[in-house]
């Protein structure tokens, strides 16, 4: 088994400390910082993504493997910040909505969009319209991710939206949501541009509106053409 | 015509008669009747005793060791125990001995009239009518909550009461189903309306804004704080009651947050409030409230557990009924379930569950994570029933609101840990003590937890002959009373995901190897 096979068993199994010799012992096998993602992190948290959804893994599992995931990127982090061509899938502002403070999905959300790569920006919880605007701005935002676990406040995401459209932000984000109460009816409802009933499908809305952009890139490309 | 394979079983005082086959238990047929069973029918606390009045059933071990000869030949009998051997008439009189009896210090002021005490639950109301003079109880009535249809939970009650349309409607609901209730009570027990004095309704703080008319906006969101869960004063004329008009209504107050007056009332009935040494009350229904208290201080709580204790958002889940499984124990390395009604199994309540998980563990069926331990997806509890990797996980998610909710407010109370727990609600006294604490939902020793019984109705009935409820407010005990709002603790997720586990040992598998929080806590600092 290579170095970063191993580094992607000791992830899924949440041995942190394990991750961390790992990752140090791959580096100083000379492998580049920027391999790691595909070579190991990625794989091992679609996995964790994978077992989580068979019921397999449950919520303390799920931790403690971004939790080994997070050992390994603490340490590539400062050697890849020098490194154009290694850069993030791209940036997640997330958070739970107004009026609601239940952020344990969202965690766990943020955690495997982060393992997926992501750049992940997390607001917290109680996030208001404003909040969330002056963050997509400031932070040149792809996409937002929230979340809401009570009835009552789910209907705030509307008005998420709206700020985002109010603030001639709507265009430049994928604003994907979840949580217990949401459906997939009510993101469509709200004009929300995805829905996920759990983390792993946060990873794949996110992908997929990766996948739809460059599709609708190289069209644009030949329509010019 | 007669039917000559069940026998006829009629209950005095409330007059409602049932039939059950020879050799089912009473206790199945009684407790759809709403008869509580506080040992859990296990024929220890005498709790469930009546007397045979016309009839013959039949006596086991366990009753001659609890009831004395005399007792025995004057027809009493545990329900829990005995089996109808002919067409019976009996007498229940747990509903009186509650208030009346000799152990409870609670000051009895007799007058004349009637009174009704109302439970007002989010899914179930129960409403008893009772003579102001004695205490006892002439007619209980239970019923679905008929604002139900518009949402099983409080949440999406409220959602559905910010308009005020909603809200009217659900207002209308509510007070005409009391009302009718009432109408009910009194003609079972052959009464007049004039008679009515006084009548008393607890129930959680969206049941009492939804009842009040009072503006449930503030609960729909954080901070969740009303303001407006003070004692309300109505009369019946105001409800369109058929009672006098000027019958006073009283819908109790409650103790902050979520937590309402169902909960005071709890503390009425168990006496947490006047208690030397520090004690606990549990109520583990869908808010999962949670008191620790003595004479001086009183600390509550509420979890959001969720429905998983009623058998809701369980695959093959349901209430407490006939053909429920509701109990588990191990024989001979496997399963071997009780089905309420001894029909054929239909699904599991609450109870059984518990002791599913419960015997799962112990047999390595399930593994301390909660994972199936053969990879599988399923476990077949007996024929027709089985038991999900999901429903598991389902119980997981309850019991650990429930048990982090415990550890916080234990903590938080920092003195003398309560060496007492009561359980409030049907769940609690049906649960078995030994599973609860095998899946970790209460870290207490069996014996250490009594099972109190619908409490919230008792304490209602008591606060119609309280002299000392400053006529309901109970300002001194609610000044006592300090809400915690675990929402707001950033230290809550850590605990609930140690709680997630089946043993300690996950909490400190989780520990071990991070010394520090394994959450990062954005915007909680
Ligand atoms: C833990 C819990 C709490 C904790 C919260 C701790 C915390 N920091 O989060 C505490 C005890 C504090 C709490 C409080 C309350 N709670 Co609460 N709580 C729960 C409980 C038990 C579990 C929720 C949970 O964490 N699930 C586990 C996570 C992992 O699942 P999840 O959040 O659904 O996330 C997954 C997916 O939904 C998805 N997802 C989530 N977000 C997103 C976002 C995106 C973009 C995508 C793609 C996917 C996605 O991915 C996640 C992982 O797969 C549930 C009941 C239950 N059994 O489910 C009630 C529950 C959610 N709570 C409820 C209520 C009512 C409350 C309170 C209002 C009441 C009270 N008793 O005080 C308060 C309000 C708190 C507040 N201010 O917001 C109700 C909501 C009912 C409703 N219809 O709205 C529930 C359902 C219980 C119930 N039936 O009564 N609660
Ligand atoms: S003795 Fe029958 S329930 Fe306890």
């Amino acid at each position: 088994m290579s170095t970063l096979d191993e580094l992607k068993e000791v992830i899924i199994n949440g041995n942190a400390p394990a991750a961390k010799r790992l990752t140090e012992a791959a580096l100083n096998q000379g492998t580049r910082p920027g391999d790691f993602f595909a070579g190991a992190i990625i794989p091992a948290m679609d996995e964790v993504g994978r077992r989580m959804r068979e019921c397999e893994f449950f919520i303390p599992e799920v931790l403690i493997a971004a939790r080994a995931a997070r050992a390994s990127t603490e340490i590539l982090k400062p050697l890849l910040a020098g490194d154009s061509s290694v850069r993030p899938a791209g940036t997640v502002v997330c958070g739970t909505i107004k009026g609601d403070l239940h952020d344990i999905g969202k965690n766990i959300v943020a955690m495997m969009l982060e393992g997926a790569g992501f750049r992940i920006v997390d607001l917290g919880v109680d996030v208001g319209p404003e909040k969330l605007v002056d963050a997509v701005r400031r932070e040149g935002a792809d996409f937002v991710a929230l979340s809401a676990l009570l009835t009552t406040t789910m209907v705030n995401m509307k008005g998420a939206i709206e700020a985002l459209i109010a603030a001639g932000l709507r265009q430049q984000v994928k604003v994907m949501v979840g949580g217990a109460p949401v459906t997939e009816s009510w993101a469509q409802s709200i004009g929300a541009d995805g829905y996920g009933k759990d983390a792993p499908a946060a990873v794949e809305l996110a992908r997929r509106f990766i996948a739809e952009a460059a599709r609708g890139m190289s069209a644009a490309r030949r329509g010019a053409a | 015509m007669a039917d000559h394979r069940t026998h006829r079983v009629v209950l005095r005082p409330i007059g409602v008669e049932v039939r059950v086959r020879p050799g089912e238990p009473l206790k199945d047929a009684l407790f759809e009747q709403g008869v509580e069973f506080p040992c859990g029918g296990q024929g220890r606390c005498r709790g469930c005793r009546i007397q045979v009045l016309e009839g013959s059933a039949g006596v086991n071990a366990a009753q001659q060791e609890r009831l004395s000869s005399d007792e025995l030949a004057a027809g009493w009998r545990l329900a829990c125990q005995c089996v109808a051997d002919s067409d019976l008439v009996i007498e229940l009189r747990q509903w009186d001995s509650a208030i009346l009896s000799d152990e409870s210090s609670f000051a009895f002021t007799p007058r004349p009239g009637l009174g009704v005490a109302v439970d007002v639950g989010t899914t179930t109301i129960v409403a008893q009518l009772v003579k102001l003079a004695s205490g006892r109880v002439l007619a209980v009535r239970t019923a679905l909550n008929s604002q139900a249809r518009q949402g099983a939970d409080v949440m999406s009650r409220l959602q559905f009461a910010l308009s005020a349309a909603g809200r009217r409607e659900l207002e209308g609901l509510i007070r005409r189903q009391i009302g009718a209730l009432i109408a009910q009570l009194l003609f079972a027990a052959n009464a007049q309306a004039d008679q009515v004095r006084d009548v008393v309704l607890v129930g959680n703080t969206v049941m009492h804004h939804l009842f009040c008319g009072i503006n449930v906006e503030p609960l729909s969101h954080y901070p969740f704080i009303s303001g407006g869960d003070g004692l309300q004063v109505l009369s019946a004329g105001q409800l369109s009651w058929k009672l006098p008009a000027d019958t006073r209504v009283r819908f109790l107050p409650g103790l902050g947050g979520f937590v309402g007056s169902d909960i005071l009332a709890g503390l009425l009935a168990t006496g947490v409030g006047e208690s030397k040494d520090a004690v606990g009350l549990i109520d583990l229904g869908t808010n999962g409230e949670i008191v620790i208290g003595n004479r001086d201080r009183i600390l509550c709580a509420s979890t959001a557990a969720g429905p998983a204790f009623e058998g809701a958002r369980i695959s093959m889940g349901m209430r407490a009924c006939t053909g429920a499984i509701s109990e588990v124990t191990i024989e001979n390395g496997k399963p071997r379930c009780h089905v309420l009604g001894n029909t054929r199994p239909a699904g599991i309540c609450g109870s059984g569950l518990v002791d599913a998980v419960a015997a799962g563990l112990d047999l390595g069926v399930i593994a301390p994570s909660g994972r199936f331990a053969n990879g599988g997806s399923a476990w077949q509890l007996c024929a027709g029933v089985a038991l999900t990797q999901k429903d598991v996980r389902e119980l997981q998610l309850a019991k650990a609101a429930i048990a982090s909710g415990l550890v916080m407010l234990r903590e938080r109370w920092g003195g003398a840990d309560p060496a007492r727990l009561y359980l409030a609600g049907a769940f609690g006294n049906y649960v078995n003590r030994t599973s609860a604490r095998r899946i970790g939902l209460i870290d207490y020793q069996p014996d250490q937890v009594e099972p109190a019984g619908n409490t919230a109705l008792l304490g209602a009935k008591l606060a119609l002959f309280s002299r000392d409820g400053e006529n309901g407010s109970y300002t001194r005990l609610r000044s006592r009373v300090e809400h915690v709002s675990l929402s707001s603790d950033p230290h809550f997720q850590d605990v609930f995901v140690e709680q997630l586990g089946f043993t300690e040992n996950i909490g400190a598998f989780v520990n071990a190897r991070h010394e520090e929080s394994i959450y990062e806590h954005p915007g909680r600092t």
